[in-house]
């Protein structure tokens, strides 16, 4: 459909994606006065049909089991990498990894780990939301390594206050520098076990520090929580399975809803992307193909403004889709930087021990996440370290018992012995940061297309040494610590590195930068080709850090969207 | 009240038709279990043997018991909805060495001997399955069942106390 220059776009801003990051350009746009059309590829989710946390376990079918046939003909990739989430009351948020094929190159493994509906990833997500701090956004600089990053801690700290505001993120004030504080509802209080391991751990180590996880759960919902129906989290811990309660955040259950009051919303689910229209004369992106996922029907909705929030895989894929004779090599990519320098967090070291002395305590109710935070250290308050970098480690310790019968004992003895709460048992486990390396990317596929049309992606992504050291360095400190907090029966498998993609915070596809040449977008998530473009997915991170970054993307779009905002109100856009 | 080896027998009289569950006077816990359900996967002695190690494990105390609830039935529905042919042909292979283990340690059928007998015996492989020589099929079966009860509304409500909506986290209570 070829539109004359006269004629208006049919909306200011296409936010293509309602996930984590997308829900927020959404809202930020919205809130502005500018009308948004979300695209979501997937169906929709409405909460209360299609949340499942109010299930006893005893309605749930065979345990919550999904049937083995089943998991082997749709979910064996999404099961084997989050077997722990994928239940049979909740596979509804998982794609069919049938219908949403991908490859990856000789020699390499990838787990795209997804859901496709409204919010993505964000009904999903494990909530632990960190800051980064001024060392993150210095060291590529500093080690001469990827490029670096256009921004500087204090450039963002104002949007993250910003962002955690809305959200609602519980933690402490702990003033350590590289993990800066911000604002916070009240944490979920260290069981004593985890307190007596702080305590310990402390006074062995003088650079680390143990402290309550920072988590996206209301504990002091505010008025403008409130109004959106959000309420205190109720310590179920069902949070995988949607929260009737909507305590804790995601797209459905907080930046959605906000940007709908303000009546300047439009959301169409089913519509998946084929390309963007680049219009050389302008040098503007004037729209975005959609193809219907149900109907096979192809659409073109125009706008003034793009964001792209697809994910950092997809949203580079549309990228290399959209190429033109301007852009041969894909959309915005005259630096060839477009699907290079994948990230994603490294996992697979860690340790788990039993605490004495707590056998008179037991909880009360069921913390939704988190537990123990124990932040980065190397090479910020430690530098004898053999590699580049760090880690942070999440965790907790509170009372072993279970129900899976492997304790010993038969009849009321072993029935009653439920009844206990166990053991103390702590364990951490190590999230490490990945170095940017331009051969880590994802390119379509030359020839495979999907059920839609739109080409098949193809992951080619592997460790370096400093991965695999840092690694084998957090297992050892892993031990060490636990010795050092006198855990008994500890417990330590050798390293099993995670495979790329398997701890779902892909991330780096169309990094930011401050030369054109070397990087795909400023440092407002703006294209450098592409005034009209912006990308504020997981895409623009120049480097991993080694903190969760839901957060840090939620703070980048709504930066970028009152950036955006900013320039359409001047005229500029 | 009838006995737990009467329960049992009823159980076996009652495969193919009558409800175990109206047999032994308990009551249905487990959602899906419909009273009267006849088995699909396990063959009558199969059924048999998992009830008698379910009563043995998790017996009928102040509150519902295995049986009661209907584990057994649970556990035939789980092996035929939920388990892929091979994890069917481990199951029911860890069945029959189970079966002829707690035989040859009961000094006969573990299906005849009595109450005593069978604790006993159950009570030795149990010992030797946790005490690090592994008892083929014995620990997988003690996992299903002990899943299986404490997902029910017995198990999760009066034995585990378990709350669906605690409201509040409190990390450090003294035990009473």
């Amino acid at each position: 459909m070829k539109r004359t220059e006269q004629q208006a776009p049919d909306f200011d801003a296409i936010v293509v994606g309602s996930g984590m990051s997308g829900g927020w350009s959404a809202k930020e746009l919205a809130e502005r006065g500018l009308k948004v059309l979300v695209l979501e590829r997937g169906p929709e989710i409405i909460p209360e049909r299609d949340y499942t946390d109010r299930i006893p376990p005893w309605e749930r079918p065979n345990l919550d089991r999904i049937p083995q046939d089943e998991i082997a003909e749709h979910y064996p990739t999404q099961y084997g990498g989050v077997a722990y989430a994928i239940k049979e009351t909740t596979k509804h948020f998982w794609v069919k990894d049938d219908e949403h094929p991908y490859e990856t190159a000789e020699g390499t493994s990838y787990d795209w780990l997804r859901g496709y509906h409204t919010g993505g990833r964000s009904i999903m997500w494990s909530r632990q939301a960190y800051r980064l701090g001024p060392q993150d956004f210095e060291a590529n600089l500093q080690e001469g390594v990827g490029v670096d990053w256009p921004v500087r801690y204090n450039d963002i700290a104002p949007w993250y206050d910003h962002v955690e505001r809305f959200a609602g993120i519980a933690g402490n004030t702990d003033g350590l520098p590289q993990l800066p504080d911000g604002v916070f509802q009240p944490a979920f209080d260290l069981t004593c076990a985890e307190e007596d391991f702080k305590t310990r751990v402390e006074a062995a180590f003088p650079g680390r520090n143990v402290i309550a996880a920072r988590i996206a759960h209301l504990t002091d919902a505010t008025p403008e929580q409130r109004a959106l129906g959000r309420r205190n989290c109720q310590s179920r811990n069902r949070c995988e399975h949607g929260c009737i309660f909507r305590a804790y955040f995601s797209s459905l259950n907080a930046t959605l809803p906000a940007a709908r009051v303000t009546g300047n919303l439009t959301m169409v689910h089913n519509a998946i992307v084929r390309s963007l229209d680049y219009d050389e004369e302008t040098r503007r992106v004037t729209g975005v193909r959609v193809i219907d996922a149900e109907t096979r029907e192809g659409r073109t909705y125009t706008a003034r403004v793009v964001f792209l929030n697809a994910s950092t895989i997809a949203s580079a894929m549309i990228l290399l889709q959209s190429a033109s004779e301007a852009f041969p090599n894909g959309l915005a990519n005259r630096s060839d930087q477009v699907g290079r320098n994948l990230m994603d967090h490294i996992s697979g070291a860690g340790a788990s021990g039993f605490i004495t002395g707590f056998d008179d305590k037991t909880v009360f109710g069921r913390r939704p996440s988190g537990g123990i935070y124990i932040p980065r250290y190397a090479n910020v308050t430690e530098n004898d370290k053999p590699y580049r970098r760090g880690f942070g480690f999440q965790g907790g310790a509170s009372p072993a018992a279970g129900t899976n019968g492997q304790t010993p004992g038969i009849g009321r003895a072993f029935k009653e012995a439920h009844r206990a709460p166990g053991p103390w048992r702590v364990s951490i486990g190590a999230f490490g940061e990945q170095l940017p390396d331009p051969d880590n990317r994802v390119t379509l596929h030359p020839s495979r297309r999907d059920q839609w049309g739109n080409p098949v992606a193809v992951m080619n992504v592997t460790y370096g040494e400093n991965e695999r050291i840092m690694l084998e360095e957090a297992r050892t400190d892993a031990i060490a610590m636990l010795e050092a907090a006198g855990c008994t029966d500890i417990r330590s498998g050798e390293v099993n590195l995670t495979k790329p993609g398997n701890r779902i915070h892909e991330m780096g596809s169309a990094r930011m930068g401050r030369d054109p040449a070397t990087s795909v977008l400023n440092g407002w998530c703006q294209a450098h080709d592409v005034d009209n473009l912006f990308v504020t997915d997981g895409s623009f991170m120049a480097s991993a850090a080694c903190q969760n970054p839901s957060l840090t993307y939620m703070a980048f779009s709504a930066r970028a969207a009152n950036y955006a905002a900013d320039l359409i109100a001047d005229g500029t856009l | 009240m009838i006995s737990r080896r009467d329960a049992i027998k009823s159980l076996i009289i009652s495969v193919g038709g009558t409800s175990l569950l109206s047999a032994c006077g308990g009551q249905v816990s487990l959602g899906s279990i419909t009273p009267g359900s006849t088995r699909r996967f396990y063959s009558e002695r199969e059924m048999a043997l998992v009830s008698r190690v379910s009563d043995l494990l998790i017996p009928r105390t102040e509150t519902p018991g295995a049986i009661d609830v209907g584990v057994p039935q649970f556990l035939d529905q789980l092996m035929t909805e939920w388990a892929n042919s091979e994890t069917q042909a481990e199951h029911r292979a860890g069945l029959a060495l189970l079966d002829a283990r707690l035989g040859s340690e009961a000094g006969g059928d573990f299906l005849d001997v009595s109450d005593a007998v069978a604790e006993r015996a159950l009570t030795m492989v149990d010992r030797e399955a946790f005490g690090g020589s592994p008892v083929d099929g014995y620990r997988n079966l003690k996992g299903l069942i002990s899943q299986a009860y404490f997902a029910t509304e017995a198990g999760a409500l009066d034995e585990l106390k378990w709350v669906a909506t605690p409201g509040r986290w409190e990390p450090c209570v003294d035990l009473t």
